[in-house]
């Protein structure tokens, strides 16, 4: 038998599972396909993928600043030069009147002060364009007019001699000559302006750049590093929690998929895979129950066996002797001794059945009361003593009857594993504890558990007995059991002070289910 | 003709205690039956019987503490255990601490007598030689 079929195998565990976990193996597996695509259907954006925008943004960023420098220093460099055309331009003026002042004056250098004025001319209409740009049309329509009116206000004036004219023409080439010196010094101040400007310009702009650069690099790395720990604290976190035994599939958190989803994705597989065979070995386990029991049923199965066989012999070998009195005492006997085998093969055929779970209000006593009849032979032979005490009106609990016969069960014989020969074990049924609730006591006086071990008494596969002999599920899966049933299994313990195991279960609230019960 | 011997059997099952004491007391032997091993003790204190049967697994006094009791209190007597499984080990245990035989659950009346039979034999055997050896012995 220990070969299977597949199909066999999985059938069990796929019941087994039905029992034990609400939404059953086939909602379970839908649960973790929804998983499975809810974590695949995001849109993906790759941690690498991000690290690229998020270098080029860095990149374009700095290109942008770099470009706006360099556009910004060859405009310097322009003005730079533009500025020596100004320069040349006031000196030319300043020449031009100051041999004008000597030929006013002295009458001498007219040529000069022509010559000047003929360049200043050149200079201003050469550099036109660019002039107007810094001045503006109508500055410079102004000045070209002021330049070349002091220009032929000079020539007339070498050729006029009468000394009215010549007072008048002098005014007009005093007031000419300071307009178009005037432009010049303008001039020259604006653009001197306009460079510092931008000069300034370029450094402030420089510096934010800096801290910009700064300010970026501290952001990305932050996020960067925020985003890579604080997935993987919480990877650390649901390893931790498959170690407890929880084999919920991790659901998508963020909005993308990245790298992490694969890895996302491998452990929901090997967490279905896990779960899949921790159900098998819960199976093995409630087998490995079972086998305990059937020892002892067997054992059990014996006695009204031998007396059915002893009474069958004797009354076919002493039939004529025997009165129609003591012969028919003998068949009774023997239909009393065939209705006791029936009974015991029931109880243990009612614990290894499968079923979908069915909740009902059930009655506390009776279950410890079935329990401890099935275990009955485990206590003969180990000779230890099983008292339970249930105080009159305990009211009804909300549960699975085969479900918490499975929890007493494993309670109990975890006890008889560990009370020496000639213990005790004490059940204690007590409905004052917790409000809504019903507490139910399994107290042994073996050695109890020590303390450093108490924590993990409840974690799946951990086992105190010798390698090959405990599977570790047993308290595990009650813990399991009752927890589903909206109860909860704890532990009191010191060492040489035996254990107690305290289960409590929801009072039922509704007692039309009560009425309904079969 | 011998005199009948007597045979003591102990098990927690009334049936099976009656039935035994119905299909085993003949002309040969006669049967009393104690329903459990404290009583059986108390029986083997005041009185020695023949050939005791007992079952193994019983509440309290179980059949090995009987056989302690036969082996300490009356030596000669021959000790047949019943076992409630075909288990080697128990089997074993017994044997190991002086039970003349075994048998196991179910069985038929037939099968025991055969055991209680030879019980008998090695018994009878080994009694004229003790009425004989009587002087010197014990």
């Amino acid at each position: 038998m220990a070969v299977e079929t597949p199909n066999r195998a999985s059938e069990e565990s796929a019941s087994l599972s039905g029992v034990l976990t609400d939404p059953g193996w086939n909602g379970r597996a839908e649960y973790e396909v929804a998983a499975d695509e809810a974590l695949r259907r995001r849109p993906t954006l790759t941690v690498r993928n991000r690290l690229m925008l998020m270098l080029s943004l860095f990149f374009l960023l700095s290109l942008a600043v770099t470009i706006w420098s360099i556009h910004t220093l060859s405009t310097v460099r322009d003005s730079i030069l533009f500025l020596e055309v100004a320069d040349d331009y006031t000196s030319e003026i300043q020449q031009a009147r100051r041999y004008e002042k000597n030929y006013l004056l002295y009458d001498t250098n007219l040529t000069d002060a022509l010559q000047h004025a003929s360049a200043a001319q050149r200079l201003a209409r050469d550099n036109d364009g660019k002039i107007r740009k810094v001045m503006g049309t109508q500055a410079v329509a102004a000045m070209h007019q002021h330049l070349d009116e002091y220009h032929s206000l000079m020539v007339r004036i070498g050729d006029t001699k009468t000394p009215g004219t010549r007072a008048d023409l002098e005014a007009q080439i005093r007031y000419h000559g300071n307009e178009a010196g005037e432009f010049a010094k303008r001039f020259v101040t604006t653009e001197r302006a306009k460079v510092e400007a931008r000069l300034s310009l370029a450094q402030r702009v420089l510096f934010a750049s800096i801290g910009g650069v700064l300010l970026l690099t501290v952001l990305v790395a932050n996020f960067f590093a925020r985003r890579i720990t604080s997935t993987l604290r919480r990877f650390a976190e649901h390893t931790n929690r498959i170690g407890h035994g929880d084999f919920t599939p991790i659901m998508p958190m963020r909005k993308y998929r990245d790298e992490f989803t694969l890895l996302a994705v491998a452990i929901n597989r090997m967490v279905q895979e896990l779960d899949r065979r921790h159900q098998i070995l819960i199976e093995s386990h409630k087998l490995r129950a079972l086998g305990t029991l059937v020892a002892g049923v067997a054992h059990e199965l014996n006695n009204p066996l031998n007396n059915m066989m002893l009474t069958a012999a004797i009354l076919k070998e002493q039939y004529d002797e025997l009165s129609d009195e003591d012969k028919l005492e003998m068949v009774d006997d023997l239909i009393g001794q065939t209705e006791r085998s029936r009974k015991i093969v029931r109880n243990l055929l009612d614990f290894a059945r499968e079923s979908e779970t069915k909740l009902e209000a059930l009655d506390l006593a009776e279950i410890v009361d079935e329990t401890a009849h099935l275990l009955g032979n485990q206590l003969k032979v180990k000779k230890v003593k099983l008292s339970v005490v249930v105080p009159q009106g305990v009211p009804p609990v909300h549960g699975d009857q085969q479900l918490l016969n499975e929890v007493l069960m494993n309670l109990i014989i975890n006890a008889l594993h560990v009370v020496a020969e000639g213990g005790e074990i004490k059940i204690v049924v007590d409905p004052e504890r917790e409000d809504g609730f019903v507490a139910l006591d399994v107290i042994d006086n073996g050695p109890g558990i020590p303390n450093h071990i108490i924590g993990r008494i409840f974690d799946p596969f951990f086992t105190t007995k010798p390698k090959g002999t405990g599977t570790g599920l047993g308290l595990s899966v009650a813990r399991g059991i009752v927890q589903k049933l909206g109860g909860s299994l704890t532990v009191a313990s010191s060492p040489g002070h035996g254990a107690t195991f305290s289960i409590l279960l929801p009072v039922t609230g509704i007692p039309s289910d009560i009425s309904s019960r079969t | 003709m011998q005199s009948a011997l007597r045979i003591l059997v102990v098990d927690d099952e009334v049936i099976a205690c009656k039935r035994l004491k119905l299909s085993l007391s003949s002309n040969e032997y006669t049967v009393e039956c104690v329903p459990g091993g404290a009583e059986a003790v108390q029986r083997l204190e005041s009185e020695s019987f023949d050939i005791v049967v007992t079952d193994i697994c019983m509440d309290q006094v179980d059949g090995i503490a009987v056989l302690d009791a036969v082996s300490r209190l009356h030596p000669q007597s021959k000790t047949i255990v019943i076992t409630g499984y075909a288990s080697v080990e128990v089997a074993r245990e017994a044997l190991a601490k002086g039970a003349f035989d075994f048998i196991a659950k179910p069985f038929q009346p037939k099968d025991l007598r055969v055991i209680i039979d030879k019980a008998a034999k090695e018994i009878r055997r080994v009694r004229p030689k003790d009425r004989a050896d009587g002087s010197s012995g014990n």
